[in-house]
């Protein structure tokens, strides 16, 4: 069967000054649909990179990523649009809301790129924002919400185009730890509606508590593969 | 994804800024109401060179006025019979008609109605020569009879002493005057003789009756509000010697439209004051067309601004949303969309400017309208007559106004794509960092 996400000698190379500054070298990595990975590793040893390039936000210097078998360097912009758009949901640290929109057009939005009917993106929107508990904020500004609803309210967009893929870069860096165990729970449930999961964070702890799978990257390359707490 | 799924994200966006929104219509609003009227006036012209032929006067007449100044402060040239022979003799001129002015007629009443009158007179056999159209009727042929201008009929109205005084007037049905009388208050102010050997004498006040015996078909606008009666009437009713009898006005008719231009040059060569459609037509399209070019410098200088305080605004905005615009590429926008995004909004700053630039230009175009009127009234009404006729020098059709729209979109549109281009080819994680 085809892998979730298929990375082979993934090398990642900045020019910094002249010099080539490498921050991925040589990752070899295979997730299985379904699958919870948590990425860690001390800070600048390469997550978030990994991440990008999965999600198709950056592209690599070397080595191929395959998401359901398709390469994603025979992609052009215009066609990693569209794979970010329909197949990966991203989750950031800082949430990434667009500040003058209410919850509702925030979750709208990768359906409005999708070309939705301005029915179907509100229907959906809502259904997405009630299945994260949100249902009452809708219409509140990311201003107007806690760090744990704003999170949510990035857990509804990340979804509301029913991917594959969620892609989720330290998505309790900035929440306290209940906070961060609600996110996680409902972290939990997009797994158990069959969203395979790649999750950066600095929380041992936390990465026992979700993953199947642990990867330790240290200065861009693995350094072990552990099974997580849960399998 | 089609534009009006965009919309709220344009109109999102726009609501936000709009202080810096309405500074940056400001030029287009202005460079499109130039460039508007410049259009309006060329369209204006165009539509009425034919039509305000008619109204300064016949093509072929030029109008030579009396009791100018000469020149270095010699006293101006008199308009005799004299001077109306010299034009006479004039090569290319067909006939000369002199005319005076009745000025002792204050006004003509008919039954209880009353009206104000411009009286000539004028030598009947050279007005018939003149090709003057009579609607019905004949020429008067003694000094009892009186030819009306064509709108003189509707321009009665109630006699003022049958109403309060100083109110205004309503105007009266048309009359139908040929063949009726018409009795004029002729006042007779006392000579110099008189004057000095009695510094009281009073005005001489008559009444005389005129028979309408001839009503002119319509012509020019001047000829339309005037009455008249014969040479040997006019002279005896100003009181006049015959043999010093100068004129007001001398009408000389060119033979053709081509040769007014010669003639009249060499009547102003002459020392008068000559006007005709001709040369108010010339000075008026010279006029206009400095108007046309300032209006034209001015739209394409402002449009210019605009564009470039639309290339700035939008470039200004665009980095302050930098990391919007990551957010929005990480959820799926392609770099198509984005740039539509933003072209979006340029295209509608310049809607917007164009739309209140097309209301200034209205609202302009129907202000330089009544103030053309004026000065044209003012410049042919020689009596005071004014015209009602009303010509609109600035015309806003449809489809120019709706080329104004369309245009100052295109121009917020073609301002728009430099920094639309920059914002969809930003790199994602790049714009995701930006703060
Ligand atoms: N655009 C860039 N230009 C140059 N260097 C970069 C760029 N982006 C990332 N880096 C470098 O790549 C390295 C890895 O960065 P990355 O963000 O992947 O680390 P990380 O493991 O996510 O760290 P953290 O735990 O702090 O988030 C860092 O040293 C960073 O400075
Ligand atoms: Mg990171």
């Amino acid at each position: 069967m085809t892998h979730a996400v298929e990375v082979e000698g993934l090398t990642r190379e900045y020019i910094m000054g002249g010099e080539p500054l490498v921050v991925l070298r040589g990752v070899t990595l295979s997730i299985e649909p379904g699958e919870i990975v948590c990425v860690m590793g001390p800070s600048g040893s390469g997550k978030s990179t990994l991440l990008n390039i999965v999600g198709g936000l950056d592209r690599p210097t070397a080595g191929t990523v395959r998401i359901e078998g398709a390469d994603l360097a025979e992609m052009d912009d215009e066609r990693l649009a569209i794979y970010r758009r329909k197949q990966v949901g991203f989750l950031f640290q800082s949430f990434n809301l667009i500040p003058t929109m209410t919850a509702r057009r925030n979750v709208e939005l990768p359906l409005l790129f999708a070309g939705a009917s301005p029915a179907e993106r509100t229907q959906r929107a809502v259904a997405a924002l009630e299945s994260v508990g949100l249902g009452h904020r809708i219409d509140h500004k990311p201003t107007e919400l806690s760090g744990g609803e704003q999170q949510r309210a990035a857990m509804a967009r990340a979804i509301v185009n029913e991917p594959a893929i969620v892609l989720a870069d330290e998505p309790t860096g900035n929440l306290d730890s209940r906070t961060g165990h609600e996110i996680l729970g409902l972290m939990r449930e997009m797994n158990d509606a069959g969203r395979t999961l790649l999750i950066t964070t600095h929380d041992r702890a936390i990465a026992e508590s979700v993953a199947d799978r642990i990867i330790t990257i240290v200065d861009g390359s693995i350094e072990s593969i552990e099974q997580g707490g849960t399998s | 994804m089609r534009f009006r799924d965009l919309s709220f994200l344009v109109v999102s966006n726009l609501r936000r800024m709009k202080l810096r929104l309405a500074l940056t219509s400001l030029g287009v609003v202005i460079g499109t109401a130039a460039i508007v009227l410049m259009l309006s006036l060329g369209i204006g012209l165009q539509a009425n060179m034919t039509a305000s032929l008619g109204d300064l006067g016949a093509a072929t007449h030029i109008n030579v006025m009396g009791g100018g100044m000469g020149p270095m402060g010699t006293e101006g040239v008199v308009l005799n019979d004299e001077m109306v022979e010299q034009f006479g003799a004039i090569e290319h001129v067909e006939a000369v008609l002199p005319s005076t002015y009745v000025f002792s007629i204050q006004d003509v009443r008919y039954r209880r109605y009353q009206a104000y009158l411009n009286t000539m007179g004028v030598p009947m056999d050279a007005f018939e020569k003149f090709g003057y159209e009579l609607e019905e009727g004949r020429l008067p042929r003694n000094n009892k009879e009186i030819l009306l201008g064509a709108v003189i009929p509707t321009s009665f109205s109630f006699a003022s002493d049958d109403l309060f005084m100083g109110g205004t007037t309503p105007t009266a049905p048309e009359l139908d005057l040929l063949g009726k009388r018409l009795t004029a208050k002729v006042v007779t102010y006392p000579t110099e003789d008189e004057y000095k050997s009695d510094p009281n004498a009073p005005a001489k006040e008559e009444k005389r009756k005129f028979t309408v015996v001839g009503i002119l078909a319509p012509s020019d606008m001047q000829t339309d509000q005037t009455a008249y009666v014969t040479m040997d009437a006019a002279i005896d009713l100003n009181d006049l010697d015959k043999r010093k009898v100068s004129y007001e006005n001398v009408i000389v008719k060119a033979d053709s439209v081509n040769s007014v231009a010669e003639v009249e040059q060499t009547i102003m060569d002459m020392g008068f004051y000559t006007f005709s459609a001709r040369s108010i037509q010339d000075q008026l399209k010279s006029v206009f067309l400095i108007i046309q070019g300032v209006l034209g410098a001015l739209g394409a200088i402002a449009m210019l601004v605009a564009a470039l305080g639309i290339t700035n605004t939008m470039t200004m905005s665009i980095y302050e949303r930098t990391r919007e615009i990551g957010i929005m590429k990480a959820v799926g926008a392609s770099n198509r969309q984005i740039k539509r995004v933003f072209l979006g909004e340029a295209a509608i700053i310049g809607m917007l400017g164009g739309t209140g630039g097309l209301l200034f230009s209205a609202a302009g175009a129907a202000l330089a309208n009544l103030f053309v009127q004026a000065l044209i009234a003012s410049q042919t009404a020689t009596t005071g007559g004014v015209s009602t006729e009303t010509t609109s020098f600035f015309q806003i059709p449809v489809w120019l106004a709706i080329f104004a729209i369309a245009f100052a979109a295109g121009v917020g549109l073609l301002a728009g794509v430099l920094p639309a281009v920059r914002a969809a080819n930003l790199d994602p994680l790049t714009a995701l960092r930006h703060e």
